[in-house]
C-alpha cells in the first residue's frame, strides 16, 4: 500500500512549510490547497510561474511544481478532503457577508464550492485573512493584471466597498 | 525503574534510527521518518526540554513577541508519531559499530541522522571566551535572547548598542540584518538619542542588501553601517570592540555573534571536512561523505547552494528522512529538492522576504530561482505568522 510520502506526497514536502500538512494550512494568511480543483489549481501554478499571478513567494515554488510534475501534485491537492480552517470569524460579518454573496453565486454557486471544469475555485473555508486579500488584490487590478478570466469579476468587486469584502472573506470561511 | 546508565541502553528489536540534535533539521527527521515508516524505531536524543524557535526571536528583542510565544514542548513527537525522546546529548560517535554514546552508555542505530546546528568559535576572538556571560550573541534562541532584551531595555538615551557579524558562512544570513532593523526600530521609539553600530566582517549586507539598504535609508537613520569591520577584541572592562584594522569601538551594550562551524559532536565524530567547519553530504540522501550510515541535515552542513535557515534544515529533514526509509527498505533514493524562504521583519508589522527554489540536477541540487519581495509590506507580515504557524507544526506536531 501506498503510505502518504510515497509518489506525488514527497513532491508536496516544500509545501507544507507554508500550506501545512496535506495542503490544510491553519493560518490565516496561508491558502488552503486540499480540496481544490485541478483545473484552476494548474492555471495558479501556471500563472504564478509566468509572472501574471505575482506572488514573491509562490514564483519560484511554481516553477518547482513544474520540474516534479504539475497533473501529479494538482491530482495530490485535488484528492485532499479540505478541512475547513478553525480561524475566528465574526458572526454578524458572517451575515453580512451572506446577503452580499448573492452576487457571487452566479459563478461560485450557492455554497461557495465553485465550478472545477471551468476553473472557479472551491473558496468555502478558506482562511478569511486569505480571501479578504486576494479580493482586495483583486479589486486594485494586482491579482493577475488583464487575465480575462477574471475581467468580469473585478468589474462587479470595483463596486464592493473594503468592509463588504471583508465580510464576503468572512461568510466565505464559514462555509462547510 | 531506575534508568540504565552503562552498556547498551535499549536493545534493538527491529529496524531503528537515532536522530542527535532536536532543532529544525533534527525533530522533522524524527517525525518523518515514522510518518514515512512506522515500523522502523526512532529515538531523538536532545538535552533541552523545550524547542525555542530562533525564527521570531529578533521580535523578542524589541518587546514585539515574547519568548514563551517561541517555545514548544516535544510531547507531540511522542504522542502523535511515536518517537522515542531521550533528553541527553550525545557524546561521541562510533560509525564502525554503529553507535552513538550518551555518557557511559549507548544506542546502536541502523541509520544515524546528526543535525546539532551550529557551535560558535569563540577562540577567534580575544577576551570573548572569558566573557561568554556577559558578552551575548543571542543565536541560539534561549536565555541569551531574554537577558540580551533586558540590557536594551536598561539602555539609556543616547546610549550606543553595537552588534559584530562573523563572516560568512554563518547561521541564518539575513538575521543580523533583521536584528539591526529590530533594535534600531526599538531605539528609534523609546530613545531617539540612541544609536546602533553594525560592526560586519562582510563586504556588504550579506542577504537581501537592496532591500535592507532600502529599509535602513527610509527609516533608521539611527543605524551606522561599516562594512569589513571584523571584531578580533573584546574588553568589557573598557567595553571596547577592536577590528582587525586596530579600530576601537565602545559600547554601551554588545551583541557579538561569533564566527562558526558544525555542532561539536560533527567535528568530534570526523564528519567536516579539510575545513574543520562543516560537513559534506549527498545532495539527495544527506548522507555524510565521511560515514557510511551517517545522515547530517540542517546548518552543519556545507556544499548545497541553500542557506543555512531554518526552513532549508526542515526540508533536509523531510527529504533525508523519506531517502533513508527508501534505503532501509531497498529501495532506490527520490531525487527530491529542498526549498527556501526566509521572511526578515523591518519594524513591528512589515517583513521582507527572499525564496529560492531548487532542483535535482545529475544528483546535485541546482536553484532554479531567487525571487525577493519588491519591497516591505504588512501582507508579508501576515504571510510571515502563516508560514511560521505552519513550519512549527511541521517540525513538532
Ligand atoms: C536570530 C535568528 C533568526 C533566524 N531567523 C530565521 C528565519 O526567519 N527563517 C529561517 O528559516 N531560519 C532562521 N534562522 C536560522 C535557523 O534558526 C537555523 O538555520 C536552524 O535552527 C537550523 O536548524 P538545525 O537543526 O541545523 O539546528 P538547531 O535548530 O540549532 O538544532 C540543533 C539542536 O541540536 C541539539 N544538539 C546539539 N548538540 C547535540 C548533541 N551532542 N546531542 C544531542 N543534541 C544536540 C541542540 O540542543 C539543538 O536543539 C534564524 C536564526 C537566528 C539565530
Ligand atoms: C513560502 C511560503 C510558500 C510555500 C513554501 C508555498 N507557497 Fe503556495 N502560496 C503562498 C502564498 C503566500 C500564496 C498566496 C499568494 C497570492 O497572493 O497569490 C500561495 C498560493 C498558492 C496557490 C494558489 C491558491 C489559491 O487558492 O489560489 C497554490 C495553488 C499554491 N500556493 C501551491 C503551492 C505548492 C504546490 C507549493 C509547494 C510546491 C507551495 N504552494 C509552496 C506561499 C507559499
Ligand atoms: C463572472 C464569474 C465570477 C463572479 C461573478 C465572481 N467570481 Fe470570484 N472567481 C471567478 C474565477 C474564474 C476565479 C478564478 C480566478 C483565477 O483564475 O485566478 C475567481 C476567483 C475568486 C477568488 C480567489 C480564490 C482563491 O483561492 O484565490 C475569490 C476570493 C473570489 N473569486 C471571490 C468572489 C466573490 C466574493 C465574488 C462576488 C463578490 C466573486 N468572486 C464573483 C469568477 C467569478
Amino acid at each position: 500500500a501506498a503510505g502518504p510520502l510515497d509518489g506525488a506526497g514527497s513532491k508536496v514536502l516544500n509545501c507544507a512549510a507554508c500550506h501545512g500538512a496535506a495542503g490544510q494550512s491553519r493560518s490565516d494568511a496561508m491558502p488552503i490547497l486540499a480540496g481544490a480543483h485541478p483545473v484552476y489549481f494548474k492555471k495558479a501554478i501556471q500563472d504564478y510561474a509566468s509572472g501574471k499571478r505575482l506572488s514573491p513567494e509562490m514564483e519560484p515554488y511554481a516553477k518547482q511544481v513544474l520540474v516534479l510534475g504539475l497533473d501529479e501534485i494538482a491530482a495530490y491537492f485535488a484528492a485532499q478532503r479540505r478541512e475547513p480552517s478553525r480561524v475566528k470569524l465574526d458572526a454578524a460579518a458572517v451575515e453580512r457577508g451572506r446577503t452580499a454573496s448573492t452576487q457571487c453565486a452566479p459563478c461560485h454557486g450557492p455554497a461557495g464550492k465553485g465550478d472545477a471544469d471551468k476553473g472557479v475555485p472551491d473558496i468555502g473555508g478558506q482562511p478569511p485573512g486569505y480571501l479578504r486579500n486576494q479580493l482586495l488584490l483583486f479589486k486594485a487590478e494586482r491579482r493577475s493584471p488583464g487575465d480575462e478570466a477574471v475581467t468580469k469579476m473585478k468589474a462587479l468587486l470595483k463596486a464592493v466597498p473594503d468592509d463588504t469584502l471583508g465580510d464576503l472573506a468572512a461568510y466565505y470561511s464559514s462555509l462547510r | 525503574a531506575t534508568a540504565k546508565t552503562a552498556g547498551d541502553l535499549q536493545p534493538q528489536s527491529g529496524r531503528r534510527v537515532v536522530v542527535v540534535g532536536g532543532g529544525w533539521g533534527g525533530a522533522t527527521a524524527a517525525k518523518y521518518v515514522r510518518l514515512a515508516d512506522p515500523s522502523i524505531e526512532v529515538i531523538l536524543l536532545e538535552p533541552n526540554d523545550r524547542f525555542v524557535s530562533c525564527p521570531f526571536s529578533n521580535l523578542v528583542l524589541s518587546g514585539v513577541r515574547p519568548l514563551s510565544s517561541l517555545t514548544f514542548g516535544y510531547g507531540d513527537l511522542r504522542r502523535n508519531h511515536g518517537v522515542t525522546i531521550v533528553r541527553a546529548e550525545a557524546t561521541a560517535i562510533e560509525p564502525e559499530t554503529k553507535r552513538v554514546r550518551v555518557g557511559e552508555g549507548y544506542y546502536t542505530y541502523d541509520r544515524l541522522v546528526v543535525a546539532p546546528g551550529v557551535e560558535f568559535q569563540w577562540e577567534q576572538v580575544e577576551g570573548l571566551p572569558q566573557a561568554k556571560d556577559t558578552v551575548l550573541h543571542a543565536w541560539k534562541a534561549g536565555p541569551q535572547t531574554t537577558a540580551l532584551a533586558k540590557q536594551i531595555q536598561s539602555m539609556s538615551d543616547g546610549g550606543v548598542f553595537v552588534i559584530s557579524i562573523p563572516p560568512v558562512a554563518y547561521r541564518c544570513p539575513p538575521g543580523p540584518y533583521e536584528r539591526i532593523c529590530q533594535v534600531a526600530w526599538y531605539l528609534k521609539n523609546t530613545r531617539p538619542k540612541s544609536k546602533v553600530i553594525v560592526l560586519d566582517a562582510n563586504e556588504n549586507i550579506v542577504s537581501k542588501t537592496a532591500l535592507f539598504r532600502g529599509v535602513w535609508q527610509a527609516s533608521y537613520p539611527n543605524i551606522d553601517y561599516r562594512p569589513r569591520s571584523r571584531v578580533v577584541k573584546v574588553d568589557p572592562s573598557t567595553r571596547t570592540l577592536t577590528t582587525e584594522f586596530g579600530d576601537a569601538v565602545t559600547y554601551d551594550v554588545v551583541n557579538l555573534i561569533p564566527p562558526q562551524r558544525a555542532g561539536t559532536i560533527a567535528v568530534q565524530a570526523g564528519l567536516v571536512g579539510d575545513d574543520k567547519r562543516w560537513c559534506q553530504v549527498d545532495h539527495v540522501t544527506y548522507e555524510s561523505v565521511k560515514h557510511r550510515n551517517v545522515h547530517v541535515v540542517g546548518d552543519s552542513t556545507i556544499g548545497i547552494p541553500a542557506p543555512k535557515s531554518g526552513n532549508v534544515a526542515n526540508a533536509m529533514g523531510k527529504i533525508a528522512a523519506v531517502n533513508i526509509v527508501n534505503l532501509l527498505n531497498g529501495r532506490p533514493p527520490s531525487p527530491l529538492p529542498p526549498g527556501n524562504t526566509c521572511y526578515s521583519w523591518i519594524n513591528d508589522r512589515e517583513a521582507i522576504a527572499v525564496v529560492n527554489a531548487y532542483r535535482i540536477d545529475n544528483g546535485k541540487v541546482v536553484q532554479i530561482e531567487q525571487k525577493l519581495t519588491p519591497g516591505p509590506s504588512a501582507i508579508y507580515g501576515q504571510q510571515a505568522v502563516g508560514w511560521a504557524t505552519s513550519i512549527w507544526s511541521d517540525i513538532l506536531g
